[in-house]
């Protein structure tokens, strides 16, 4: 992890990095769903009461993925805007440094309106970070609740698992394990990404 | 960052920026070039990230900003125009002469607001003011895509990385003696420039201009029969070899 004191738009860019892994994960989960409704077909009537929760399962999968997408997307934009904060921060840092060096110059107040609109920039840009952080906070933490209910899946599907007798109970177990395996890793991504987005922001 | 008045007359000022004894010392000593007409300058070759504030602060001491009109980079190099992104940000109305074959490349150094004016290969001109400057072809010396700037009435010749010496940031400005400052510049030219038939082209164009001197990017100014002698130097120098590389 980078130190977010001093590299706080490589630390959003480690976040979009981390969220896309969830991406890729919660694509995963969509091949549980499918390969969970094949299984239960074959099981036939023995595995019933398995067929709805493989409804869950892709609902559950579909939610994640466009959570994802979406909170992905968010992480990108807020790194484009923080890497456009570095930019203006620096071009006002050196602007100051020249009212210094150059503070004799009859000329040095024709900088004036530049330095100005450069401040009114980003002034604007620091409400844009606000902003997309707050709704990257605010997606993440929808994302989460929803990944609650990957446990009650879990073992709702190890229940009806138990029921689908030899021939099927590994397969269907072994979803339940894949669904709880996919979720959990997802939320360790995501309570990363909780973490890293609350130290940016004092930024 | 030093700042030398090179001519002046009725019309226009060329003024030398540079030997920066403030500039970190791991990055190469740069000549940045002006040239201050009526209402309108030319800032050339305004040199990297490094230096923007001690450029401006210098540029400022002579001129107000929004007199900045236009600005030159003989080629993409960092050292040339890495600073682009801040001069974007201080002069947002200017207008960026540059290689037409590096505009995607020099894009990277962040250009929202500057307008690129793409010269292309054989050359063009820029008015500014009453004064005519000629952005002369010197492709391959040492970038693929390259310009010098000539003022036929000043007679000098901005020749970017042609003539360039690696001295010391206190060293003079002129040279003072071409055959000891030879030394000084053998192999930047062997190593930097690729194309023997590049070089002879471009001495064959500058002899025919008129030119009191010959101002380089890094290094001393060549002044009166040294722009010959050099002429004569890198037209005899073979180039585009690893000197001493055994």
């Amino acid at each position: 992890m980078s130190d977010p004191t001093t590299n706080y738009f490589v630390s959003v860019a480690e976040i979009a990095a981390k969220l896309d892994q969830a991406t890729h994960i919660a694509q995963q989960l969509s091949l549980t769903a499918s390969n969970a409704r094949a299984v239960a077909l074959r099981a036939g009537e023995r595995a019933a009461g398995f067929r709805p929760l493989t409804d869950f399962i892709d609902r559950l999968a579909e939610i994640t993925i466009s959570s994802s997408k979406k909170i992905n997307l968010l992480a990108s934009t807020l790194s484009q805007t923080s890497a456009d904060k570095v930019r203006a921060d620096d071009a006002i840092g050196h602007f100051h440094s020249v009212y210094v060096k150059a503070k004799d110059s009859p000329y040095i107040h024709s900088l004036d309106e530049q330095l100005e609109l450069c401040e009114l920039a980003q002034q604007k840009l620091n409400t844009k970070y606000r902003k997309q952080i707050d709704q990257l906070k605010d997606e993440l933490a929808m994302l989460s609740s929803e990944l609650r209910n990957a446990v009650i899946l879990a073992t709702l599907s190890r229940v009806e698992a138990s029921q689908a007798g030899d021939q099927y109970q590994e397969a269907l177990i072994n979803v339940a394990d894949n669904v709880e395996g996919a979720a959990g890793q997802i939320k360790e991504h995501i309570k990363y990404s909780q973490q890293m987005v609350s130290t940016l922001e004092e930024y | 960052m030093k700042t030398h008045k090179l001519f002046e007359n009725g019309s226009h000022t060329w003024l030398m920026f540079g030997r920066d004894d403030e500039k970190p010392e791991q990055i190469i000593d740069t000549n940045q070039y002006i040239i201050i007409t009526k209402n309108n300058a030319l800032l050339m070759d305004p040199g990297g990230i490094e230096l923007f504030s001690a450029m401006l602060s210098a540029v400022i001491k002579q001129v107000p900003a929004d007199k900045v009109t236009h600005i030159f980079a003989s080629h993409q190099d960092p050292d040339i125009i890495s600073s682009l992104g801040l001069w974007d940000q201080a002069l947002p109305s200017a207008t960026l002469h540059s290689p037409w074959i590096w505009e995607s490349f020099i894009r990277h150094f962040g250009m929202e607001s500057i307008t690129y004016a793409a010269i292309p290969d054989e050359g063009s001109s820029l008015k500014l003011d009453n004064v005519t400057l000629d952005y002369i072809p010197a492709h391959y010396l040492h970038s693929s895509g390259n310009f010098n700037v000539y003022d036929g009435e000043a007679k000098i010749l901005m020749s970017g990385d042609i003539g360039a010496a690696l001295e010391e940031v206190n060293a003079p400005i002129f040279v003072e003696n071409f055959d000891e400052h030879i030394d000084k510049m053998k192999m930047f030219h062997q190593r930097w420039m690729p194309s023997n038939s590049a070089k002879n082209d471009w001495v064959q164009r500058v002899r025919k201009l008129d030119i009191d001197m010959m101002c380089p990017q890094h290094g001393r100014i060549f002044k009166g029969d040294d722009v010959k002698r050099f002429l004569d130097w890198f037209e005899a120098l073979d180039v585009g070899i690893i000197a001493n590389s055994g």
